[in-house]
């Protein structure tokens, strides 16, 4: 347990006891412990505006007990600032502090004003494979991992490539991984209109999204992909019949191995007077059979169906 | 308010909605009693939120019919104590201002009637507050979007603050209304949904932040509005819950922002709404009150409001009317609105 009050180094500073607000401050309230007095520091020493190295620990300290008090991570920076400490350091230190505060939000964005400070992304994608072990969905990390190919043009050549090579290495981990489908997207379509406009691009993207869907027919993640580079290219949507039978068909009702499936051969059919009635069906068998949750929802898209 | 969770856990037996009960008065005293829990460790440790907690525990009351269960004057105390000069607010004395709680704030006074207090309290206070967001430069001139304060963390989730809180305060026109609109639109993505900036992952607590900001601004002409509601309607599981992103788990909180979000599109019958009231009333602990995020699991606050104000919108027998854009009662936001 640290100590402040018996601390020599410390002996300077008055602690400045908590203010809860209202009427009746609750400074009276006997409580005391580990973090009620390093923030009774924090308090004295923001009063004064010090900025030194005895600060950076005592920051550690509380960011340790506490990593989601923001405005301790707010008065280390400045002090960081201040001190022109050596960044690399702030670095190493964050890292472990990371792992074990996975859900926290002040951690990143610290990362990330260091890390544009320092100009240089080195070591961070191994960091963020350190990172996705425990929660391969984290959302901070996958935003940081956004905002590390913007920062450094991690889209284009080689690094590009390296990229893609590493999404795909997490989406054969869990195919079922959104976040890392998001991330494809954000990778090959998300610098600009030119990939989707590309057709072989577009053929290759397509038949990754195809492959993925016969490994789990049911994972929605490949099939909005499908769509997405659909709309996005302008495909004939009938192009995907053949390929949408493979896992549904309404000459086998029982046999429906994707309820998406059964969604993309209901648009398909929607789209010809002759066949708006085979997609009667299929909204039929999505509302009562394969998807009966949302029986109203797959009802109003029946009701679209003008005659 | 205390942001300690526990001491009950959420745990209903599965039945039919009719047959559930809705445990009013046990949540309106473990409301209450939050205020008494400062002799734990961890109302100190969530000290970074308090000021929200407040308002999830005043929301939660004024749905459940008790708007006087913690006293008025001293709750206006209090959240005048966190006002910095600057016109923010920090989440507890002494805690640097920051958006988030600077709406906090702003809902608390609104849903108390306490603009007037403020006034008296502080000149000019109301403008101080709008010109936080505006003048002390928390929108970006050049993307439209806002930062959370001065250290420029940018989400949809401060975007979305800023238009809540000024529409409250009838200050919307300080801000660049069209430029954020224009942000909004840029972190569409491929499926329909909405992330925290442009390129980021689909997520319904983002969505719910987009489609409100937009709700507001008056231009939900500019969503896809099937595609979207096929999206949120695609987050309901089994069970009944909703679930914030594809293949991830049901959430109390969650199937708020994804209900609310079906509301604002005037969609939320494509769900089953009586599965989702079942789900939420199986997270009660029907002996000492407060809801949890899942069966099984410890209530908290944010919880109790989040859990209420879905059974609200689904018009759940005895529970005052929520405001599906601004999660807190319809009355006070058409009061605030009209003025």
């Amino acid at each position: 347990m640290v100590n402040y009050s018996d601390d020599p180094k410390w002996a300077d500073i008055t602690p400045i006891p908590q203010d809860d607000g209202g009427p009746h401050p609750l400074a009276a309230i006997a409580y005391s412990d580990e973090y009620s007095e390093a923030m009774g520091y924090l308090r004295a020493v923001m009063a004064k505006e010090e900025h030194s190295e005895r600060v950076l620990d005592l920051t550690e300290h509380i960011i340790e007990m506490n990593p989601a008090h923001y405005t301790v991570w707010l008065y280390r920076a400045k002090t960081l600032k201040e001190l022109n400490f050596d960044l690399k350091t702030e670095i190493e230190w964050l890292n472990p502090a990371a792992l074990k505060h996975l859900k926290n939000y002040q951690i990143w964005h610290h990362r990330q004003t260091i890390i544009s400070q320092l100009n240089d992304p080195a070591g961070e994608t191994d960091f963020i494979d350190t990172m996705l072990g425990p929660d391969s969905k984290n959302y901070h990390v996958w935003s940081y991992r956004q905002w590390l190919v913007k920062q450094f043009g991690l889209w284009k050549g080689e690094e590009g490539q390296k990229e893609l090579d590493w999404v795909d290495g997490m989406i054969g981990d869990d195919v079922r991984n959104n976040s890392a489908w998001n991330h494809r997207w954000f990778v090959v379509f998300g610098c600009g209109e030119e990939n989707i406009r590309d057709e072989a691009i577009v053929n290759r993207e397509m038949g990754y999204a195809k492959a993925a869907i016969h490994k789990a027919p049911q994972n929605q993640s490949p099939w909005n992909y499908l769509h997405g580079i659909i709309r996005g290219s302008k495909t004939a949507l009938s192009s995907l019949k053949d390929f949408a039978l493979q896992f549904a068909s309404l000459e086998n009702p029982d046999d429906v191995h994707s309820s998406h499936a059964l969604d993309l051969l209901a648009m398909i059919y929607a789209q010809d007077e002759d066949t708006k009635e085979k997609a009667r069906q299929a909204f039929d068998l999505l509302a009562n059979k394969y998807d009966p949750v949302r029986k109203p929802y797959w009802n109003y898209r029946k009701e679209t169906l003008v005659n | 308010m205390s942001l300690v969770s526990g001491p009950g856990r959420g745990g209903v037996a599965a039945g039919l909605p009719q047959e559930l009960s809705l445990y009013m008065d046990k949540h309106v005293s473990y409301i209450q009693s939050l205020d008494r829990r400062k002799d734990e460790r961890e109302y100190w440790l969530t000290e970074h939120l308090r000021l929200s907690g407040l308002y999830w525990g005043l929301t939660a009351l004024h749905l459940l019919g008790h708007p006087d269960a913690l006293p008025r004057s001293q709750v206006i105390e209090f959240v005048l104590s966190c006002l910095h000069e600057n016109g923010g607010f920090g989440a507890a004395p002494g805690h640097d201002s920051h958006m988030l709680y600077t709406v906090s704030g702003v809902q608390i006074l609104a849903t108390l009637d306490a603009f007037d207090e403020l006034e008296a309290r502080v000149q000019g206070g109301r403008l101080k507050i709008g010109q936080l967001v505006d003048i002390a430069g928390l929108q970006d001139a050049e993307t439209g979007t806002f930062a959370g304060d001065e250290w420029g963390e940018r989400d949809t989730r401060f975007l979305y603050g800023a238009f809540n809180a000024l529409s409250l305060l009838g200050l919307l026109h300080l801000i660049n209304v069209d430029k954020a609109v224009g942000h909004i639109q840029s972190c569409a993505n491929f499926d329909g949904g909405y992330g925290t900036s442009p390129g980021a992952e689909s997520h319904s607590g983002q969505v719910f932040t987009c489609l409100a900001a937009l709700t507001i601004a008056g231009r939900l002409d500019l969503v896809d509005q099937d595609k979207l509601g096929a999206w949120l309607s695609e987050r309901q599981l089994k069970n009944g819950g909703l679930n914030g992103r594809p293949e991830k788990k049901e959430d109390v909180c969650y199937s708020w922002w994804v209900f609310s979000s079906l509301a604002m599109l005037n969609k939320q019958h494509w769900i089953d709404g009586d599965k989702l009231a079942n789900f939420i009333l199986q997270c009660q602990d029907p002996q000492m009150g407060g809801f949890s995020d899942r069966p099984g699991d410890m209530v908290d606050v944010f919880h109790t409001c989040f859990g209420l104000a879905g059974l609200s919108l689904l018009k759940f027998p005895g529970l005052i009317e929520v405001d599906a854009v601004y999660c807190m009662p319809r009355a006070v936001t058409k009061r605030c609105l009209s003025k």
